[in-house]
């Protein structure tokens, strides 16, 4: 990813607008009792556009200011999201993406690496209360809706992140001459 | 280059991670500076979102809940019944409350009626992303007289109490967040306890600490318990409804102590509360 001051200030402002469009619309809705989590998907599409530092800054960031608006421990949402980050980075680093899937899978995958982190992470700090087997559920519903999250939110923020991206060119396929008589 | 590239990466990643643990040292080592200016500057561009997001929250909830009402339709048949049934007991009584408060001139809740308590309405502007954190943001704080540890209230019942206050907002820590626990009374019986979350099951909490010589019945409703002594006094007024016990099986009550209430507040769909400020602070 080529980072000029431009894209900068486009990666904030889909930081900022995620952010907030989790706390007051995602985390207020409830689909089977679950509500969807985008931030993880977010991050996600991010790193495997940009690599594994644009994931990794960018998910240290989002949970940085997740973190301050809910004034919550600072860290911990940062730790999560920035090790998600890399990773997705990781894979567009050593992968290529062939199949249109991939994102959506990936976003799936990572969004539950990201909740058993956050589980683990809480569990280590102490939690004073029985935990229910229902935060199973939770975990895996929340996977499953940032796959049908991810797909979106690859390709709109793929769209803002354009002139930024640096894509192998296409190999187009040149029509092949008609041979006649063959 | 490719090496020195990898080792610049990696250079960051550990910087972040390091980054991470010191922020949370410095969390639990009370600064909250930062957290408390980043809230204030962005309180309000939340509170615009959280209206103008609204008419898209409630088309999801429609469809959420239409799912859930087609399993509920049969249980509440038979809820119904005892209901109608309990109604006609109420009415009675009812009427006689209604003139009881007029002889006194009560214009506020029973619990509240003789209390030090001033209602703060506040709006949910967020809500926890995470269901090991349970709690929201109002769109109230120091300026409207709230303060840190003042009990917070919806029409159905306790919500929780304010965890931290900025100028124009405040942290509500939900009954269902692990740090919180509220000392509870079942009615008639008497039976005190303490109100407990389970973490992940935002419709169950746990009524602990219970007498085991007391049997508690299921349907049987807490309200908090409001206690006073030696100088230190509940941050809940006595009488505010808490929930309904829903499971109260003996071998729990003898072996744990503890039976499962449901909350009455639905805690999953807050949207205007009232914070309870000017009480006693613990």
């Amino acid at each position: 990813m080529i980072l000029t001051p431009k894209i900068l200030v486009r990666m904030i402002a889909i930081g900022l607008l995620g952010v907030l469009l989790q706390l007051s619309f995602f985390s207020r809705v409830e689909l089977f009792h679950v509500s969807p989590d985008v931030l993880p998907a977010l991050v996600v599409c991010l790193g495997l556009l940009g690599g594994s530092l644009t994931g990794a800054v960018s998910g240290f960031a989002i949970g940085f200011f997740v973190d301050c608006l809910l004034v919550e421990a600072l860290g911990i949402t940062s730790l999560v999201l920035l090790s998600i980050g890399y990773l997705a980075g990781l894979f567009r680093e050593r992968f290529e993406i062939h199949s249109s899937l991939v994102p959506a899978l990936l976003c799936m995958g990572l969004t539950l690496v990201a909740e058993l982190g956050f589980a683990a992470v809480q569990l280590m700090l102490g939690i004073n209360a029985p935990v229910s087997i229902l935060i199973v559920r939770d975990m895996l519903l929340k996977s499953v809706y940032a796959f049908f999250l991810g797909w979106p939110t690859y390709l709109l923020i793929r769209r803002i992140l354009r002139p930024a991206l640096v894509e192998e060119p296409r190999v187009r396929r040149r029509p092949q001459p008609t041979v006649l008589g063959a | 280059m490719y090496r020195k590239q990898v080792r610049r990466r990696r250079a960051v990643l550990a910087l972040l991670i390091v980054g991470s643990f010191v922020l949370l040292t410095l969390t639990y080592q009370g600064s909250r500076g930062l957290q408390s200016g980043v809230s204030t500057i962005f309180s309000p561009v939340q509170s615009v979102a959280d209206r103008a997001l609204k008419p898209a929250r409630d088309l999801v909830d429609w469809f959420d809940k239409t799912f859930d009402a087609r399993g509920e339709n049969s249980r509440l048949k038979s809820e119904l019944v005892t209901a109608r049934t309990q109604a006609v007991a109420g009415q009675e009584a009812l009427q006689e409350n209604a003139q009881l408060r007029k002889l006194v001139e009560l214009d506020r809740g029973p619990a509240l009626a003789s209390s030090p308590y001033k209602e703060v309405i506040g709006r949910v502007i967020y809500r926890s992303p995470t269901v090991w954190r349970s709690s929201v943001t109002i769109d109230v704080g120091s300026g409207d007289g709230v303060h840190v540890d003042d009990p917070v209230i919806s029409g159905d019942g306790v919500v929780g109490r304010i965890a931290s206050v900025e100028g124009g907002s405040s942290q509500v820590m939900l009954l269902t967040d692990h740090e919180s626990a509220i000392s509870g009374k079942v009615v008639p019986s008497g039976v005190q306890g303490v109100v407990k979350p389970e973490i992940g099951n935002p419709e169950d909490l746990i009524l602990d600490f219970i007498d085991s010589t007391k049997l508690v019945h299921g349907g049987q409703t807490i309200v908090t318990a409001g206690w006073r002594a030696q100088g230190l006094a509940s941050l809940f007024p006595p009488g505010l409804p808490v929930g309904e016990v829903t499971k109260a099986s003996i071998e729990d009550q003898e072996a744990k102590e503890q039976v499962d209430v449901r909350p009455y507040a639905d805690l999953r769909n807050l949207d205007l509360v009232q914070v309870l400020t000017g009480g006693s602070r613990g």
